[in-house]
């Protein structure tokens, strides 16, 4: 089901484009991770899906409101440095989150107690914010986000400015989140969206340059690579080959050869019917793929 | 209702917690009873300077008690207002530059209770330190001068707080646009001191304007009386205070938060 | 006038209440300053401020020293 269709939306600052027209859906219980690198306009768009700042044409469309209405109510939103009240407690925000989302105040506090034990600052519950640390600060900024079990969550890079266990912790709580909600969040790191997430939307100055699930990405852009090692030089045996495999390129480097293909399945088998065969002296058989931070190095190229 | 009580606690809290409840109302106790004390303690004070030439004869009226509650007044006139526009410049500019403005308005909160709430909040402060501060110089009055009758007292306390409700507003509504408490501060201060060189000097024509409530207050302190123009600038008053409000609600309901 | 024809029992009944509300006022700076993670400039400054500006020093420090960005 889908939950929000963005149409068309641009952003403009003093005459500047900075968001140059979106077109995409989000549908409930995925995660999708917007990538880009800084200042491709990752944080525009998701400040404009979460109201804080107007379109300069375009619609967001939530299911069951139309364009233009308060959708508020549905989303969860953790900007990308999270400023709380100091002087309040972490129970204590969370329980005024809940209220002004509409919980009643009893609802508040049981759901307030169970996002501090999910996202881990239990026992940091009665502290002023204040003095929490930037990865605990982090993660009440995802329980406030989730208080009102919003339809649609929106993180703000959400882990960049965490340590590698605060990273693991927080990737893991949203891979739960999705369960229950759709997950939006920004990164310039591949890795963590690779993690968690089941489509990428993939952003460059302010267009979508790349969309689909991982597999589809992948399919689409990756080169499948086969490597052979022998025990002797390779160059002779590199003839065998040229008939079964549908080789797009493919290079020799004293004993290893690497093949390209495209059907990865096809080369595969053809490339061990060979050997077997012949038994020829091979050593090593790896089959790799480009990774997908190359393959988005070829996008933004492009 | 409910969200808008619960966004005036958090207000209450948050003044409890960085001492506003306490410092706020001592400081208008401060302002107001000075004027008795020293206006009593003056012949003493000049005397105990001493040392003046024979002959020189210093001629120093004792001040009705009526005169110096008006003094009081006044002084908040001049302190008081400072302290009003300092204690609430950052009302709302102050959690739009940290951030945290961002935080609450994603959540479903209507942008009338949010700004309401806060300006109740601080109303609620400001007519408590002033009642509180205006009370205890009333007594001294009574104490060291004469009674005033309670009445007259209630009514100025009534009439004057309508000025400085109407200051607070001010303020409350160059929050509603700039993102820097001392740029509110400042231009609060500034349109706050325009109306009452304005309303000083054409006294004769702008007789409704919200600065003139501290003559009108005064007047009634000395007389007992108040001439029919105090209804005038009562209601344009409550009536300036309205549209402050509502145009604080209506430009900050236009503004992007982030 | 010599001191000792200053009627002290007239005055501090009516003098000490207010000295007693300026030192609460500086109490309860000096005990949030102390408590307080961060003030806008050092906080030595602040106390040599509070303690000696009298009334206003506190106020300042209310209103200017106590913003938590």
């Amino acid at each position: 089901m889908s939950v929000v269709h963005v149409k068309n939306l641009k952003k403009d600052y003093q005459k500047h484009e900075v968001i140059k027209g979106l077109d995409f859906e989000l549908m409930d219980k995925k995660c999708i991770a917007l990538l880009g690198a800084n200042g491709a306009g990752k944080t525009t768009t998701l400040q404009m899906l979460s109201g804080l700042i107007r379109p300069t044409s375009g619609e967001i469309t939530f299911s069951g409101s139309r364009n233009g209405d308060d959708f508020r109510h549905l989303i969860g939103f953790l900007p990308q440095h999270p400023v709380f009240y100091d002087w309040m407690t972490g129970r204590e925000f969370l329980e005024y989150a809940g209220k002004l989302s509409g919980l009643s105040k009893k609802d508040s506090k049981i759901r307030a107690q169970e996002l501090l034990k999910l996202v881990g600052i239990e026992e940091a519950k009665n502290r002023r914010i204040g003095k929490y640390s930037g990865g605990m600060k982090q993660r009440l900024g995802i329980a406030q986000a989730i208080i009102h079990r919003p339809k649609l969550v929106i993180l703000d890079e959400p882990v960049s400015a965490l340590d590698p266990f605060g990273r693991r912790e927080v990737l893991e709580l949203m891979g739960s989140l999705k369960k229950e909600t759709a997950i939006l969040f920004s990164t310039h790191i591949l890795n963590d969206a690779e993690e968690v997430c089941d489509e990428i939307l993939f952003l460059h100055n302010g267009r979508l340059v790349e969309s689909g699930t991982m597999e589809q990405l992948r399919d689409k852009h990756q080169q499948a690579k086969i490597d052979l090692e022998f025990k002797e030089d390779a160059a002779q045996y590199a003839g065998l080959f040229t008939d079964v495999v549908k080789v797009q390129s493919q290079t020799i480097k004293s004993n290893k050869i690497s093949f390209f293909v495209e059907d990865i399945e096809l080369a595969k088998i053809g490339l061990l019917k060979v050997i077997a065969e012949r038994n020829l002296p091979l050593v090593k058989f790896e089959i790799s793929r480009t990774s997908l931070e190359e393959v988005f190095m070829r996008v933004v190229e492009k | 209702m409910n969200q808008w009580l619960t966004l005036l606690n958090k207000e209450i809290l948050e003044m409890t917690r960085n001492f506003k409840w306490i410092w706020v109302p001592i400081v208008f106790i401060l302002i107001a009873v000075m004027e008795p004390i020293t206006a009593y303690y003056m012949p003493q004070i000049i005397d105990s300077l001493g040392n003046l030439p024979d002959g020189a004869v210093i001629e120093l009226p004792m001040p009705s008690a009526e005169e110096v509650l008006v003094a009081s007044l006044s002084q908040y006139n001049t302190l008081g207002l400072l302290v009003i526009i300092l204690s609430s410049m950052g009302i709302i500019a102050g959690e739009r530059k940290t951030g945290v403005a961002g935080l609450i308005l994603v959540k479903p909160v209507s942008y009338t209770a949010f700004v309401t709430a806060k300006w109740a909040g601080d109303m609620l402060l400001l007519w408590i330190s002033y009642f509180i501060g205006y009370f205890v110089s009333w007594y001294y009055v009574g104490i060291l001068f004469d009674t005033i009758p309670f009445i007259d007292f209630i009514q100025s306390f009534f009439i004057y707080g309508l000025w400085l409700s109407f200051v607070l507003t001010i303020t409350v509504f160059f929050n509603s646009f700039l993102k820097s408490p001392g740029a509110a501060g400042f231009l609060s201060f500034a349109a706050v001191i325009i109306l009452i060189v304005i309303s000083g000097t054409f006294s004769k024509w702008v007789e409704w304007s919200p600065a003139q409530l501290l003559s009108y207050a005064s007047t009634f302190i000395m007389s007992g009386s108040n001439s029919s123009d105090v209804w005038s600038a009562i209601i344009l008053s409550v009536f300036g205070i309205i549209m402050l409000l509502g145009g604080s609600i209506v430009i900050f309901r236009r503004r992007e938060l982030a | 006038m010599e001191l000792s024809q200053v009627n002290w029992e007239f005055i501090i009944p009516i003098v000490a209440p207010i000295i007693l509300i300026q030192l609460i006022l500086l109490a309860i700076a000096i005990i949030d300053l102390v408590r307080i993670e961060k003030v806008n400039g050092p906080k030595w400054v602040w106390i040599i401020v509070i303690l000696f500006v009298n009334i206003v020093g506190p106020i300042l420090y209310f209103v200017i020293g106590r913003r938590n960005n």
